[in-house]
């Protein structure tokens, strides 16, 4: 392929060079092949070669020097293709019937020298424009890589969602209601399966509004509520405004998790869980506290899970989310801040 | 022989799975409950006072979990983990050591463990406290604390602040700015437990916390000590001055 090319641009440069040779220097046609063909070999070659400069010298980084660099190839170059010309000449001159034949070369060296620059600021152009196309393929290429990335820091999100302790601890608990209390036990049956059911749904959307995110922690939070009983107190403080924002699922209730399962469940006398949505600006910010037991801190898991979230708000937001933990040592703050965008705004996002 | 009445402790956090538990228990006979907790501290002070035969324990608990209040009750109890999900559970029952069952519980799984305890307490087996601690701690993850038992009440030390650790016949004494706790347990499993870049064994009953020490004197030939930033002198075995050079 990359042959081919290089034959059939040397084949059309050889037969520029033999025109101009045979127009411009009164050569005979035969001779101006003779010479025309390897000088058009050689241009061919040349040509090829002026990706180099093109890659070395990005038009993105300055226009001026794009053109300077290449002003000084297609002159260097077209320089060593005349000399070259003139070189081939004198060695056809040893033929007899070509006798003279640099003297009628240099009639037409200096249209060739011109020609040749030409030729090198057009290959030029066309390396630009070809080296532009493979860039915005290769741009393509990664944006579909980041969309796969993406998608499976999802599925691994949606894994590691059902944290299997919260779940046989749960059902424990019913284990132990149905002998005293069967209203209670089933109860709690429809509580987990709701939470279930909740979870399964909303982990196969792309966007979910925050509203129905905070339904689903309101499940997780009934159900532990069962298991700590006294110990298990929230506070909500949530701007109905922001409700119909759009996040990604499952990014809040994670986290809410952590807050019981490495804050207030560690501590003998328990804690109030903090809720709080709002929207500030441009952003729909959401925090979640509580207090932790200082003797437990760096527990396995919760880093695990925090970076989870750092990195499904980066591969879908960029720096346009962030994530910020404040950690004194009796208490835990994660604070989830992302672009508002409403449900109503973007109809394209499908339930 | 008629099964005597089984003395038991039920220690876990959730009210609702001790109340469950307790019934269990209540409809197999012969197994009287003296005393339930909520966490592991609790635990401690009850199987001191109360003595029970067997312990229901929960791993995931509060302020202590599980692994570190079984290693400060006496090795004469028999131990039930009781867990949700925990692979350290299983380890510890594979090494012989101490019988789980699962939540939700199965109340066939209880009895069997029951009566297995009550084997376990007729052949008076000991717990084997050392395969249990190795069972608890994840692969490369060093101890972060002491626990010393002093009656019923329970010392939490932070390995930081440990200065030396001594061994002293079947006990080790732990050293601590200026006060000494001792705890039943073997130097060697202890130093295998602890991070090897910051604790080294010095001497055959010594472990040394290298941020102590302030330098390494010859006092005699071929014979040197270790000094202490607080000015305590250790001995100093010619294996131990070959380790600390290394670290060094």
């Amino acid at each position: 392929m990359r042959i081919a090319l290089f034959l059939t641009v040397s084949l059309l440069l050889g037969g520029l060079a033999a025109t101009i040779l045979a127009l411009g220097g009164g050569t005979g046609w035969e001779e101006a092949i003779w010479l025309g063909l390897p000088m058009g070999l050689v241009e061919g070659a040349i040509v090829l070669a002026a990706r180099y400069p093109c890659q070395s010298a990005p038009i993105r980084e300055g226009l001026g020097r794009a053109l300077a660099t290449q002003a000084t190839a297609a002159l260097v170059s077209a320089g060593f293709w005349g000399v070259l010309g003139q070189i081939l000449a004198r060695t056809l001159e040893s033929v007899p019937r070509y006798a003279g034949a640099s003297m009628r070369y240099r009639g037409a060296a200096p249209m060739l020298v011109v020609v040749g620059a030409l030729v090198f600021l057009l290959a030029a152009a066309a390396h630009y424009l070809v080296l532009a196309l493979e860039s915005a393929r290769a741009a393509e290429v990664r944006g579909v890589e980041a969309r796969v990335l993406a998608r499976e820091a999802e599925l691994r999100a949606l894994r590691a969602q059902i944290d299997p302790h919260f779940l046989f601890n749960s059902l424990n608990s019913i284990a132990t209601l149905t002998g005293e209390d069967a209203t209670a036990a089933r109860r709690m049956c429809l509580l987990l399966a709701g939470f279930l059911r909740r979870s399964l749904q909303l982990g196969g959307r792309e966007r979910v509004t925050l509203g129905e995110e905070l339904d689903l922690v309101e499940e997780y939070l009934a159900i532990e509520k069962v298991r700590f009983g006294a110990r298990l107190e929230v506070s909500r403080e949530v701007d109905p405004g922001c409700r119909d924002a759009l996040i990604p699922p499952l990014l809040l209730q994670p986290l809410v998790e952590n807050a019981v399962r490495h804050g207030i469940a560690q501590r003998v006398e328990g804690g109030t869980l903090g809720l709080r949505a709002i929207r500030s600006g441009n952003e729909v910010v959401v925090t979640i506290d509580n207090p932790k037991n200082p003797e437990r801190t760096g527990r396995r898991g919760a880093g695990l899970g925090l970076e989870n979230v750092r990195g499904r708000l980066r591969s879908l937001y960029g720096d346009g989310a962030r994530l910020e933990i404040a950690a004194p040592p009796e208490a835990f703050r994660a604070t989830v801040a992302l672009p508002y965008s409403a449900a109503s705004q973007e109809k394209s996002v499908a339930g | 022989m008629p099964a005597e009445t089984l003395r038991v402790l039920v220690v876990d956090d959730e009210e609702l799975a001790r109340r469950g538990l307790r019934r269990d228990l209540a409809e197999f006979g012969g197994i009287e409950v003296v005393g339930e907790c909520a966490d592991g501290f609790e635990a401690v002070k009850a199987a001191a006072e109360e003595k029970p035969d067997l312990v229901f324990l929960d791993i995931r608990m509060p302020r202590l979990d599980g692994f570190e209040v079984l290693s400060l009750l006496d090795p004469g109890i028999a131990v039930v983990f009781v867990t949700a999900h925990d692979d350290r559970a299983v380890q510890a029952f594979d090494a012989n050591a101490v019988d789980y069952v699962m939540k939700p519980v199965d109340p066939e799984r209880l009895a069997r463990a029951v009566e297995r305890a009550r084997d376990r307490l007729r052949r008076r087996e000991p717990l084997p406290l050392a395969a249990i601690g190795a069972a608890a701690r994840a692969p490369g993850e060093p101890l972060s604390r002491l626990l010393v038992r002093d009656g019923a009440r329970v010392h939490v030390i932070p390995v930081d602040d440990v200065d030396s650790v001594e061994a002293q016949d079947d006990y080790i004494a732990v050293h601590v700015a200026g006060k000494t706790h001792l705890k039943q347990q073997a130097i060697g499993d202890l130093e295998a437990a602890l991070d090897p870049r910051r604790f080294v064994r010095i001497h055959r009953s010594w472990i040394l916390n290298l941020d102590r020490l302030d330098r390494i004197e010859l006092y005699a030939k071929d014979s040197r000590v270790a000094i202490l930033k607080d000015g305590r002198r250790l001995p100093l075995s010619r294996a131990g001055h070959q380790r600390l050079r290394e670290l060094l």
